[in-house]
């Protein structure tokens, strides 16, 4: 009689992931691997693009759609407005994607990008120079981000519920410091408004501050060890944890990271509008920031996805709200469009990632 | 034993035994799967009688679970003859598999959870009303005519495995299947449950139910079963009667080559070969941490493999994961561990790690490695995890450089280098684990089931890895399941039940009668 014998196997996910991180495409070939055989490599049947590949196109299309059919919207003062609204939503985006990857998730950055602005704001108004109040604005962010991070890393708390309280308690103090849901700037702050304002042979600094970040950030995840440390963290926790990265210092970093990102965020808001609204705490900034995260390719799911994603995401929903702009579509409708976008997004998602019977773990 | 249930369709016609003349009530003839190019199982020609018991046995990647699956209604075949009863039949979702009395049980059920034993075993048969009471006592007529003790109205969560397994079974019963397949069904029973359900699959066998027993374990498949097909790269190699198979033909049909000295008969040459013991490590002393982990005591030195046999759930991967910092034991009351006569505890794994302990998990999927990862990234990680091999910019040299080293070393498979690990087979899977945590350079490394899920052609080379630690004056701890394992590899034996540490032998000195003694409980 034979005794104990050697437990049943467990054959892994057969998912095969389009993205590299760093955004570096390659063709999914999910619904077409097989089972593990022994010494062979799944090879995909049918193309199959990258879901990048997909926003990228669509973008374009509707960008000549857009052009045709919306008077003003090829003019170049709205093409320069649309640089400068993505910018924004990008630089927002860079830092969600981070924490996104992760398989995190940071739902106060747009209550800290205004949050700390405002407060600065109002310093400034009261007399303080400009460099101490932006001071400030960075310790406030930094500050979020340290009880953000503590929060989700040692106390252990989901994030979207720390994050969501979070972004409230930012947005009650905040307007306790500045009663107003508008809070104005200095009109001459040279310093302060050029990366709003200001050009560089041409662009709007805006476009140009996004670049950089983008690629501080593509540099960052790909070519540093705390840039895979995070992607294996997003990709598994507890793999990551038992191969002696230390989680709980990096999740505190990464929410450091985010809220930093929208500190940089905000200033580039107060040079393009002259004043930073409470008002869009309120608001589904956030969501739109998700959206595009989620629509550019970086899976929920964590451990996917790159820069890239972020850019491509951005173009495509910066190009349909300035759209809608001009369209003069009422908030309601853009609401709808909004929520089916990202339906549809999440369709794709699955799509490309199948998850069925035959990439489910069973014994061979 | 009492049936009152009505007999399974065709039980009139079945035999009650192999070798009788009869119909096959399914068969396959070149049957295909195709997956994007790649054959999953290729040409594959397959019967079963009523009433026999069919083992299938095969390496990972056989194709044997995509044969089943295709049987089962889970999946199609991409071509070839299925027939049932003599006509041809298709089956595009498991529920026409079940109307056609075919049912499988897999290796993880799929029970829920929260329902009761009686409510799953109706599950997909639920009237428009259902009276509790009712549902009950046919649920407790039908486990009691066969034999099993599980009371119906207990939620499935609070069972085991093995009362679990006994509702599947209770349930494809009730759905009248002629066809049973159970996949790797022993995989998490105890010894006597083993025996029991041995006894099981022997009454399905009277009743006139044909039984496919997909298993890893050869010695079962040889004691239950009628025939045996053998599967190997997704191709029929042999389907032969059991009385003609012994162990040694079987594992020769599933590799395609002779294991002249099979992996578990290093045993012989063990005097000779003994190693020298060096200092001792690690003393674990009255380590104690919530219920499965009571007051236990042992000591590790340099230069040995020590084996730590014993039950599933009797503590030795909590006691592994204590010392490795992955768990916490009891703060108060806790015992001590000893690094070199230096009290230490951990709270994470990273501590563990810079002071030279090294942990190989059990369940690689769950927690060894990162699925979208390639080999290279995934050893490369384990690299920048440590103090000494950090640096904050990536260099793709020393990346690549590493993985060389231990693709050589472990000899993964090449031809699977650029792949996502997820992609690999489990035996190359296994052996980028080990070398995730060799590369940061160990001096105590524990193995926890380093053999589990490979195939049988990998399992040698991971157990030369092992001796090979040993050799080089590494202290090596290696807990397994598998008796034979166990006794072939290690230097000294330990053997844990309920928590403790209750029996150490010299691996000359042990059998593995004694170690199941003591490990039983």
């Amino acid at each position: 009689m034979t005794w104990q014998i050697m437990p049943g196997l467990l054959v892994p996910d057969t998912r095969t992931q389009p993205f590299a991180p760093g955004g570096r495409r390659m063709s999914a070939s999910a619904n077409s691997a097989p089972p593990r055989l022994r010494g062979q490599v799944a090879k995909s049947a049918a193309f199959k693009p990258s879901q990048e590949q997909i926003v990228l196109l669509i973008t374009l299309l509707l960008l000549v759609v857009f052009s045709v059919a919306l008077p003003g919207f090829s003019s170049i003062a709205n093409l320069l407005n649309l640089m400068r609204s993505i910018s924004i939503l990008g630089i927002l985006s860079l830092g969600m994607g981070l924490i996104v990857i992760s398989r995190g998730i940071d739902l106060s950055e747009v209550a800290i990008m205004a949050g700390s602005w405002s407060v600065a704001l109002i310093e400034i108004q009261k007399g303080m120079p400009v460099f101490w109040a932006a001071s400030i604005a960075v310790g406030i962010a930094v500050a979020i981000g340290l009880a953000n991070g503590a929060m989700v890393a040692f106390i252990e708390a989901p994030a979207l519920f720390v994050t969501l309280a979070a972004g409230f308690v930012i947005y009650g103090v905040a307007f306790w410091f500045a009663p107003a849901w508008v809070v104005y700037g200095p009109k001459d702050a040279p310093g302060l408004l050029f990366l709003g304002a200001g050009h560089i042979f041409g662009i709007p600094v805006p476009i140009l501050v996004f670049a950089a970040a983008a690629v501080l950030m593509h540099l960052f995840l790909s070519r540093t060890s705390t840039g895979r440390f995070i992607y294996s963290q997003g990709d598994n926790p507890e793999s990551a944890r038992m191969a002696g990265i230390a989680l709980r210092p990096l999740i505190v970093l990464e929410y450091v990271i985010v809220a930093l990102v929208a500190w940089l965020a905000g200033l580039v808001w107060i040079g393009t509008t002259g004043s930073m609204q409470m008002a869009i705490t309120q608001g589904t900034m956030v969501f739109d920031v998700i959206l595009v995260v989620v629509l550019g390719g970086i899976s929920l799911v964590g451990g996917r996805g790159g820069v890239f994603s972020v850019v491509v995401g951005c173009a495509l929903i910066g190009t349909l709200l300035n759209a809608f702009t001009i369209m003069d579509i009422n908030s309601e409708v853009q609401n709808i469009i909004r929520g089916v976008v990202l339906l549809a997004a999440i369709i794709l998602d699955n799509w490309l990632h199948p998850r069925d019977e035959e990439t489910a773990r069973q014994g061979d | 034993m009492n049936v009152a249930l009505t007999p399974p369709r065709g039980a009139a016609a079945a035999a009650k035994g192999p070798g009788a003349a009869r119909e096959p009530v399914l068969r396959i003839v070149n049957g295909n799967k195709i997956y994007g190019g790649v054959h999953a199982i290729e040409d594959v020609s397959f019967d079963l009688f009523p009433g026999e018991v069919h083992a299938l046995v095969g390496e990972n990647g056989a194709g044997k679970s995509t044969l089943c699956k295709a049987i089962a209604g889970a999946i199609q075949l991409t071509s070839g003859d299925f027939q049932v009863d003599g006509k041809p039949a298709r089956f595009e979702s498991p529920r026409d598999a079940l109307a056609a009395g075919i049912c499988m049980v897999y290796q993880e059920t799929s029970l829920v959870p929260t329902m009761t034993a009686a409510q799953n075993i109706e599950l997909g048969n639920e009237k428009l009303i259902t009276r509790f009471r009712t549902l009950n006592i046919q649920a407790q007529q039908l486990l009691q005519s066969l034999n099993f003790h599980v009371d119906p109205a207990t939620p499935i969560g609070m069972l085991g495995t093995a009362k679990r397994q006994m509702v599947e079974i209770a349930r494809a019963v009730y759905n009248n299947a002629r066809i049973i397949i159970f996949d790797e069904p022993t995989a998490s029973l105890t010894p006597e449950e083993i025996v029991h359900f041995f006894n099981l699959v022997r009454d399905l066998r009277a009743r006139g139910v044909a039984i496919i027993y997909i298993s890893h374990a050869l010695e079962e498949s040889l004691q239950v079963s009628d025939r045996i097909t053998v599967l190997r790269d997704g191709k029929l190699v042999i389907t032969a009667d059991t009385a003609d198979m012994t162990r040694e033909k079987l594992v020769r049909f599933m590799i395609g080559r002779d294991i002249s000295q099979t992996h578990y008969s290093h045993r012989a040459g063990h005097a000779e070969r003994r190693r020298e013991r060096r200092g001792k490590v690690l003393t674990v002393e009255n380590v104690t941490m919530g219920t499965t982990v009571k007051n236990m005591s042992f000591s590790i030195y340099a230069g040995e493999v020590v084996g730590i046999a014993g039950l599933i759930g009797s503590g030795r991967t909590e006691i592994a994961k204590i010392i490795f910092g992955a768990l916490k034991r009891n703060l108060i009351d806790g015992g001590t561990i000893r690094l070199h006569g230096r009290p230490v505890r951990y709270n994470v794994p990273k501590q563990a790690i810079n002071d030279g302990i090294a942990y190989i998990t059990e369940d690689r999927k769950l927690n060894g490695f990162f699925e979208t990862m390639v080999v290279d990234d995934n050893v490369y990680i384990g690299k920048l995890a440590t103090r000494a091999g950090w640096r904050f910019l990536l260099s793709m040299a020393t990346r690549g450089k590493l993985a060389n080293y231990w693709v050589d070393r472990l000899k993964i498979g090449t031809l699977q280098r650029k792949a996502k690990i997820v992609e690999l087979s489990g035996g190359n899977q296994q052996k980028v684990v080990i070398a995730k945590s060799l590369v940061q350079d160990p001096r105590i490394i524990i193995f926890d089931e380093p053999t589990r899920g490979v195939d049988v052609g990998t399992i040698p080379e991971i157990h030369a890895q092992i001796r090979a630690l040993a050799d080089e004056g590494k202290a090596v701890v290696v807990i397994s399941s598998y008796l034979p394992e166990v006794l072939s590899i290690s230097d000294r034996i330990l053997v844990a039940r309920m928590g403790r540490i209750v029996a150490e032998f010299d691996a000359a000195d042990a059998t593995e009668d004694k170690i199941m003694y003591a490990a039983i409980h």
